[in-house]
């Protein structure tokens, strides 16, 4: 993790450079200050004449005007860095990311991949900045105040330092308790929210079984062991605290006792006495602060060990295969020969040993349960998931072989699930064509039958949809994902489901312009509707992973299988809602 | 920081507004809240104050000793001065420790005392009211913002209390020692507090930006790895990579602002102390030569000023906390007083023996808020013990005839009795004992397995526990659980599966024995064997008692002594299964050839 670290350290080593240069000149000048101190003591005691007093004080001020302004300077170089550091690190996270294939995505989920890219970085952040601000301005403080004191008096110095090992000592356990109890804390606090939690989402249950006293009194119950465990934790904070606060007092004492008597057996002038009095509380807040920094930089390696992990993540398609040559757009004849696929940690195949041949140009409908394969299909058609070698081949092309980019802009898929941007309506359908012209949107808006849905909107397609947007009805919101597929003039259309939302006559009226339109594209759509299976040229019926049945509408009523059963519930279900 | 970091999309508006720091009505009614504790808030600010005393003895101290043996050259009496600093050092050790673990002890009390008050209120809200607030908001009431107030405590106002009493103690000892040295201590004090006052303000404005970056970054960056199937499929990649890289400098940029402020701001609070010590060095130097001041009082001076510095740098923090306190109980007390809704009668009408167990519903018509009506008109009745199937297609208003019987939710038109007496008539806990519910997907309390079916009632003890298991037959599986019956639930019941979790809530129904049993038919698979336990269980269960159930398979109600058949809220068909069938163009009958046709 060190490499890793100093890695993306390294663009900005000059930038640290300067930073340690002007740590260095900062110390020097906070060290004047007692220097100075000890000067005009020195002139007070001789009795000298105001003014040599008032020269020193000048230079004081001098000194300290200079430091103000070079500590910002330091400040600004180092921490800047921080924030420059952890700039190009979440841009590689999110580069990254961009080349994880949906598996990845299926393992892991959203919250643990924010929380690397954003609480982790917080913590790099830490560590790259003030963490490492405090460690160089810590061993510059120690190695000039040390000096400056030895210069002063060196039993003086060995006295006075003596209690600096004990104090870093027991900061340093106290701290490693502070931050195992602050964890146990956090943990408790996560019950309780949790409880809080589970209670509030069942609160209809809670009530209906007259529960609601029992939940509080459990409640209740962890809220005091989280009381407990925060006491205990003030308890070791407060001992901590206390004990820094006493140690600094301690440095005092022994100046004062120790010094005092230097200074009456003559060892020592009254001057230096004072401004070892001086330097010695310059060092009191570097050495709490170690204990800090050691944890910083503890917690630091830690984010940068979950960061790495996302990093060192393989994406599932190659580089080359990214970025491979491009061609011309794929027309959508379609050849699946010996096709068995199974997902990573899967125990049985997703699709077995499935054959199928669609023909340029024709509309192919597929039915089947939920997890008969149909989804899988079409996402490795549309190379979601790699698919394996020489099964898959498109316009008589290996699948596996060709590059990522030329699939893609070849194939039109809308997913089940219409997921729309918090952007604008216009970026959302030119997701894939950022340049398309009024024209080719409005088409592809008319396509989709949204044409009339823009009145509704606030802004027509400047409107802002998604999370924090407007909000689109599940009907309009598909018809978005079809209108963004249609927009990349797409050879092969893959639909699944993707009408679901979509009223009954809505879809056959899109269905049918986009037969008109579609000419010469293949189409391969996933769907319940037998209004939608029975206008296919062909309709693919999927169980367990392989097709079972293949013909068209007519064919597969008469065969009486599958199809035909589903298609009687089909008619008693519409019976049903006539009834009203 | 940890704990803002945990939603990363950003807080909702509301959650960001800060206002005042201090709010007379707010204090008032936290006031409520402290007043159990106000011996320990008294002996808080006492231990406070004794604190900064001792600190301000410190450097009195100093100045006795420098003048006394140092300067006079009278050795013997530099223990005595060591002896007292060591008397002080040990009481400002005992002190504060004393006063950070007392500060805490009363934070934490209060704040247990109200987080209990927040989550009992909750439990007495209506089901409306969490149709309207999802959980997440809530949840940052019970949280988040409970816990701000706890910050409040141990380092707001209290403090600030005491940060003001040592200033004014400071400032009189400097006035009362020499005066004129007192005032160039004080002459940095003006330029501090404007400069302070100004950056503190642009610190604020710059961290507020900062925020509002953060948030617009991760939120870009949660849509990016949720959609992120979509910008792959349309390659968008470079695109998105651009935009991110934007929002992410904008991001950097902001920060880099408020890092330069901060840097600035921090230097020029160092320099403000090197140039209060050069003045008293200028000054005091000067009257030391005029034999106006001593050399222990120029060294007393330099230490108080040191401690002069450190509360007024950390006033602006403390606001900030105030502020947030103060945001955050408003909120609180906002939920507390949002009214209970739906509560018992102050006359109810008691329950004596056991409840007949008549239903009727008279003209029962419900919508949700803001919604359709759910039910329209209905009205049906259900004598004592007996068994009624409740069918309907999906909408129908089936579950919401349970909702509507324990009243989660209230009737918007006509009423339901329960033995001739409305529902609203009845204590809410007498109600909701004499009706037992069993739902679709059984809800598991956090506990072990025997008080998931006692549900903690004294009166169902483990023996009561174990007969109803082997009733239902669910002692089997119990058996068979690492620790039985001491089993702990997680999450849930997600280490139960769905048919044991169904035999465990007929076991708790059965441990009730309600006199009137509600029971939503599950609609999750389950293999062929667990599928004939819970029938046979429930048969069991129903035995003895009003029943009625909801199906979604038509097998099940097939011994029903009626079919009460919904559509769109109204009272489609009624009769046994056989008279249902006998109707030609019946909803009964297609909803039984469908499930026939599809087996």
């Amino acid at each position: 993790m060190r490499g890793q670290l100093l890695e993306f350290a390294r663009p900005y080593r000059r930038r640290f450079l300067l930073g340690v240069l002007l740590l260095v000149l900062t110390n020097a000048f906070t060290l004047l200050l007692p220097w100075l101190l000890r000067g005009a003591i020195a002139a007070i005691e001789r009795g000298a004449a105001a003014a040599v007093v008032g020269w020193y004080a000048t230079a004081m001020i001098a000194a300290a005007l200079v430091q103000a302004v070079i500590r910002t300077g330091s400040r600004l170089t180092i921490l800047g860095a921080s924030r420059h550091i952890v700039f190009d690190i979440r841009n590689r996270f999110f580069a990254h990311l961009e080349r994880l294939g949906a598996s990845y995505f299926d393992s892991h989920r959203t919250g643990d991949i924010m929380s690397r890219g954003v609480n982790d970085l917080l913590l790099l952040r830490s560590l790259y900045g003030p963490g490492v601000l405090n460690l160089l301005n810590t061993a510059l403080v120690f190695t000039g105040g040390v000096a400056l004191m030895l210069s002063l008096d060196l039993t003086l110095t060995l006295w006075a330092l003596a209690p600096f090992p004990i104090l870093f000592l027991v900061v340093s356990l106290l701290s490693r308790r502070v931050f195992a109890q602050s964890v146990a804390v956090q943990e408790q606090l996560g019950a309780l929210s949790t409880r809080a939690q589970e209670n509030l989402s069942g609160i209809q249950q809670v009530k209906a079984y007259v529960q609601e006293e029992r939940e509080a009194a459990a409640f209740r119950e962890l809220g005091a062991e989280f009381r407990r465990r925060s006491l205990a934790m003030a308890t070791l904070r407060g001992l901590m605290l206390a004990l820094i606060a006493g140690f600094a007092g301690l440095g005092t004492l022994v100046v004062l006792f120790v010094g005092g008597q230097h200074v009456l057996a003559g060892r020592m002038t009254f001057a230096d006495f004072v401004a070892f009095n001086a330097t010695l509380g310059l060092l009191a807040w570097p050495t709490v602060a170690l204990g800090w920094i050691v944890n910083v930089f503890q917690r630091g390696v830690g984010a940068m060990q979950r960061i790495q992990e996302v990093l060192a993540a393989v994406p599932d398609i190659s580089p080359a295969g990214e970025t491979g040559a491009d061609g011309p757009p794929l027309d959508g004849a379609i050849e699946i020969r010996g096709l068995t696929f199974r997902f990573g940690g899967a125990q049985g195949a997703a699709l077995t040993d499935l054959d199928l041949r669609v023909e340029r140009g024709s509309r192919v409908a597929i039915v089947g349960e939920v997890g008969s394969g149909k989804s899988t299909l079409v996402n490795l058609l549309a190379r979601v998931y790699p698919c394996p070698p020489g099964t898959i081949f498109i316009a008589g092309e290996d699948l596996a072989a060709l590059p990522v980019g030329r699939v893609r802009r070849s194939i039109g898929y809308v997913p089940q699930e219409a997921f729309l941007f918090s952007r604008s309506l216009r970026d959302n359908i030119a997701l894939g064509r950022p340049d398309a012209s009024d024209e080719e949107l409005s088409r592809a808006v008319a396509l989709a039958g949204l044409t009339r849905d823009l009145g509704d909107f606030p802004d027509g397609l400047e409107t802002i949809v998604g999370e924090r947007g407007f909000t689109l009805s599940g009907g309009q919101r598909q018809r978005v994902a079809l209108a963004r597929a249609l927009l990349t003039n797409p050879r092969l259309v893959l639909l699944d489901d993707a009408l679901s939302s979509v009223d009954a006559d809505t879809e056959r009226g899109i269905l049918e312009a986009l037969g008109r339109d579609l000419r010469g594209r293949t189409c391969l759509l996933i769907s319940h509707r037998f209004s939608t299976l029975a206008g296919a040229d062909r309709i693919l019926v999927f169980a367990a992973g392989r097709i079972v049945e293949d013909g068209t509408h007519a064919d597969l009523l008469a065969r009486d299988g599958i199809y035909a059963r589903l298609f009687r519930r089909h008619l008693l279900q519409e019976r049903l809602e006539e009834v009203s | 920081m940890s704990r803002r970091g945990k939603s990363p999309a950003g807080a909702p508006d509301e959650e960001g507004v800060l206002g005042k720091a201090y709010d007379a009505r707010m204090i008032g009614r936290l006031w409520v809240y402290v007043r159990p504790y106000q011996l320990l808030v008294g002996l808080s600010l006492a231990v406070l104050f004794a604190v900064s005393a001792v600190q301000l003895v410190q450097p009195y101290l100093l100045k006795r000793a420098i003048d006394g043996p140092i300067r006079e050259r009278r050795p013997e009496e530099l223990p005595y001065w060591a002896a007292l600093f060591i008397a002080t050092l040990l009481a400002e050790f005992g002190l504060r420790f004393a006063q950070l673990y007392l500060l805490e002890r009363t934070g934490q009390n209060v704040v247990f005392d109200l987080r209990n008050a927040v989550f009992s209120h909750l439990q007495r809200l209506p089901s409306a009211f969490f149709d309207r607030n999802p959980v997440g908001r809530l949840m940052t009431r019970v949280t988040t913002d409970v816990e701000s107030l706890n910050e409040a405590f141990t380092s707001g106002l209290v403090l600030i209390l005491a940060d003001l009493a040592k200033l004014v103690a400071i400032v009189a000892i400097l006035l009362a020692m020499d005066w004129r040295l007192a005032l160039v201590t004080f002459a940095v004090l003006p330029p501090m507090l404007l400069l302070s006052w100004g950056f503190r303000v642009r610190i604020r404005a710059a961290y507020r930006e900062v925020r509002s970056r953060v948030a617009r970054l991760n939120a870009f960056l949660q849509e990016a790895v949720s959609g992120m199937r979509l910008i792959q499929l349309f390659r968008r990649q470079a695109h998105d990579y651009g935009t991110f890289t934007a929002i992410n400098g904008g991001h950097r940029d902001a920060e880099l602002r408020g890092v330069r402020y901060d840097s600035a701001f921090s230097a020029i609070v160092d320099l403000m102390g090197s140039l209060t010590l050069a003045g008293i060095v200028w000054v005091g130097g000067a009257r030391i030569l005029g034999g106006g001041v001593s050399f222990g009082t120029l060294v007393a001076f330099i230490a108080y000023a040191e401690r002069f510095f450190r509360p007024l740098e950390e006033l602006s923090q403390r606001y900030a906390v105030m502020q947030a306190a103060m945001a955050s109980s408003e909120r609180i007390f906002g939920l507390l007083d949002t009214p209970a809704g739906i509560v018992s009668p102050a006359d109810p009408v008691a329950i004596r023996g056991r409840l007949r167990g008549e239903v009727a519903f008279e003209r029962v018509s419900f919508a949700y808020e803001g919604g359709e009506p759910v039910l329209r008109d209905l009205s049906f009745r259900v004598g004592a013990g007996e068994r009624i199937g409740i069918v309907g297609w999906t909408g129908a208003g089936k579950s919401t005839l349970i909702k509507l019987l324990v009243r989660l939710y209230d009737v918007s038109a006509g009423r339901i009795t329960l033995d001739g007496v409305d529902l609203r008539d009845y204590r809410l806990d007498d109600l909701r004992r004499g009706v037992g519910v069993v739902l679709q997907d059984p809800f598991l309390f956090a506990g072990t397995v025997e008080a998931n079916v006692s549900l903690g009632d004294p009166r169902i003890g483990p023996e009561a526990v174990r007969r109803a298991a082997a009733m239902v037959r669910a002692d089997r599986f119990i058996a068979r659980l690492p620790h039985g019956y001491a089993e702990e639930i997680r999450e849930r019941g997600v280490n139960l599966s769905v048919g044991e979790k169904q035999l465990l809530s007929f076991a708790r129904a059965i441990a009730f024995d309600p006199a009137v049993l509600v029971l939503d038919e599950a609609t999750s698979s389950v293999d062929r064997a667990t599928e004939a336990a819970i029938q046979q269980a429930l048969d069991v269960v129903l035995r003895g008692r009003t029943s009625l159930v909801i199906a979604h398979r038509l097998v099940t109600v097939q011994d029903a002594d009626r079919v009460l058949v919904l559509h769109h809220g109204r009272l489609h068909e009624a009769g046994t299964h056989v008279e249902l069938m006998a109707r030609d163009e019946g909803i009964y009958r297609t909803l039984y050839s469908l499930q026939s046709a599809t087996g």
